[in-house]
């Protein structure tokens, strides 16, 4: 188990911090896919590969934080007047910051093909979403990233 | 995805933030997890009421299934007689032991206190008939009912649309940044809404779309019960304002509660609660001749325990009762409780406490039950305020999921309709 957990928990908790930003929320979300793992791993099939079995657990639990949160705007109140983002110190950064600013649902679909690197096909199958979905959120992200990213590029021209 | 992404290079290379021993303090919880696992004193279904997700995790202390509650509860009990620390272990066994909670419906049927609910899940805003049947409206990020529930307003990206409960388009409208909040006044006649950072307000029948104010933090504003066009939001510099949003004139100004995350308008008119994760408070709104605007200067207190986070709060339909989740987090692990602050009560009235975290609440259409949800165990809780006639209902992550499987756990967004 402390073999498995090493292998998979930096993984683990980078995709949930990326969905949730919030590095309290992202070791629990991580912590409690685990939990989870282990609670059922009786009804996994061995013969198939453990990432995409956790990953599937981290994303969902990422989401249902980030919808309670939702309700209390925190994620919002980061875009907000009184809390501005910190500004980007590399273009790493500049891309976290605008994910940051994208729906829960698009931000998990990013991470899950970006980040994770799976197929839409396998995406639909995690999120238990139509895959016409799975596609639609992941171009709507990606055209906010790269307005996102046009427009700091924009701004860095006129200085 | 190939490593020549930038995207995927940034997602994999950025430094995020993880606190100090997180990775540690994991595999310790983990491997006893699996260990107990292992000795075969846990099963799936021992977790039902003792689950919680988090907190109690990230200190070190795995959920109690029933049967090593109860070797822990003996435990525990001897230490009563043996330690002078014992009456704060004494209240925490109390509060487990009495954190009873109805046996659940494995399915959703019908709606205990009748209505319909609206439930944001992961594919969409869904609408719950009374008899429990359900209907997904369609990929929208928010969902709101309209007052008698004859349309829902739903968000996606910069549009907002009305449509039927079953999912039949009425009209839809771009707004110039991305909507969010949308609130229907309570004679329908228009909604509010934030777009981007700012408040606007759009007829009932989609037209007439039109700037109310330029800075709105990003919390739903309130429309005033009383019929006029009054409504509430609060401001980008955090001040809780009312305007008139028919002739744009403010109307009152005060300082919103700090860090406050949630307004809502007293049905009688006469308050708006605030609330943020550590403090709630009653604003009075008093009428006033002249000049003929609303003085909102007067508050009251909510009292909330110290160190315990106001996780959701909703006022109740007819009257000033506001009913509340506050979760406390101390060394024995994360308890949530529902508590009622009555009008004239001296101290709040607690209606249940169970381990772990509970999440939303919304109250019946008539004020007679309330709706707690329970993502740590996958459930929906429905509370009488009187005694008796509890119920819950399990399983309902794979109710709101389109092919059934188990899936995230959803959000309530309303309970509709008073009238």
């Amino acid at each position: 188990m402390a073999e498995l957990y090493s292998l998979h928990w930096r993984r683990a908790y980078r995709a949930a911090y990326l969905v949730v930003h919030d590095a309290a929320a992202a070791e629990d979300v991580a912590q409690d896919a685990f939990l989870a793992a282990v609670d059922a791993l009786d009804r996994f099939d061995r013969r198939r590969p453990f990432a995409p079995w956790l990953h599937r657990i981290v994303i969902n639990r990422a989401l249902d934080w980030s919808r309670r949160e939702a309700l209390r705007r925190r994620v919002d109140r980061a875009e907000s007047v009184f809390e501005p983002l910190p500004p980007p110190d590399e273009i790493g950064g500049e891309m976290i910051a605008a994910l940051k600013e994208l729906p829960a649902e698009q931000r998990a679909v990013v991470v899950l093909r970006h980040l994770l690197e799976y197929t839409p096909g396998e995406i639909s199958s995690m999120l238990d979403l139509p895959r016409g979905t799975v596609n639609s959120r992941l171009r709507r992200g990606l055209d906010r990233l790269r307005e996102a990213a046009e427009l700091e590029s924009l701004e860095k021209e006129r200085g | 995805m190939s490593r020549r992404d930038p995207l995927a290079g940034a997602l994999r290379e950025v430094e995020i933030p993880a606190p100090g021993g997180a990775e540690e303090r994991g595999l310790r919880v983990v491997e006893a997890a699996f260990a107990e696992r292992t000795t075969g004193l846990q099963s799936s279904s021992e977790l039902r009421g003792a689950r919680t997700p988090t907190t109690s995790e990230r200190r070190g202390r795995r959920p109690l299934p029933r049967l090593a509650l109860a070797m822990a509860l003996a435990t525990l009990l001897a230490a009563l007689l043996l330690s002078p620390a014992g009456a704060a272990v004494r209240s925490w066994v109390d509060e487990v032991l009495t954190a009873t909670t109805p046996k659940p419906e494995p399915t959703l049927g019908e709606i205990p206190g009748g209505g319909r609910l609206l439930v944001q899940s992961a594919a969409g805003p869904w609408v719950v008939q009374p008899d429990g049947s359900r209907r997904l409206l369609g990929d929208y990020e928010e969902a709101t009912w309209s007052p008698r529930g004859l349309y829902v307003a739903v968000a996606e990206g910069r549009t907002l649309s009305a449509v039927e409960p079953d999912g039949t388009p009425h009209w839809s409208s771009t707004a110039p940044a991305r909507v969010s909040d949308p609130r229907w006044a309570p004679f329908g006649t228009q909604i509010a809404y934030r777009s981007g950072r700012t408040l606007r307000v759009i007829a009932g029948d989609g037209t007439e779309d039109r700037l109310v104010a330029g800075g709105s933090a990003p919390i739903a504003p309130a429309w005033s019960p009383l019929g006029d066009p009054t409504l509430a939001y609060v401001s980008g510099a955090g001040a809780l304002r009312l305007v008139n949003s028919e002739s744009l004139v403010d109307l009152a100004a005060a300082p919103a509660l700090d860090d406050v995350a949630e307004i809502e308008w007293a049905a009688n008119g006469d308050s708006i609660l605030e609330a943020s994760r550590r403090a709630l408070r009653l604003r009075e709104v008093q009428p006033r001749k002249l000049p003929p605007r609303p003085s909102i200067s007067v508050t009251h207190p909510l009292p909330v325990a110290a160190g315990a986070t106001v996780v959701d709060a909703a006022l109740a339909p007819e009257k000033e009762t506001v009913a509340a989740v506050v979760t406390n987090w101390r060394d024995n692990g994360t308890r949530s409780s529902v508590v009622l602050y009555g009008p004239g009560d001296a101290k709040p009235r607690r209606l249940l406490t169970v381990p772990g975290s509970l999440g939303e609440i919304a109250w019946s259409p008539d004020g007679r039950k309330l709706l707690v949800t329970w993502p740590a165990v996958n459930e929906w809780l429905f509370l009488p305020l009187g005694r008796g006639g509890e119920s819950a209902v399990a399983n309902i992550s794979s109710a709101f999921a389109p092919g059934g499987q188990a899936a995230s756990f959803p959000r309530v967004d309303g309970w509709c309709c008073r009238r």
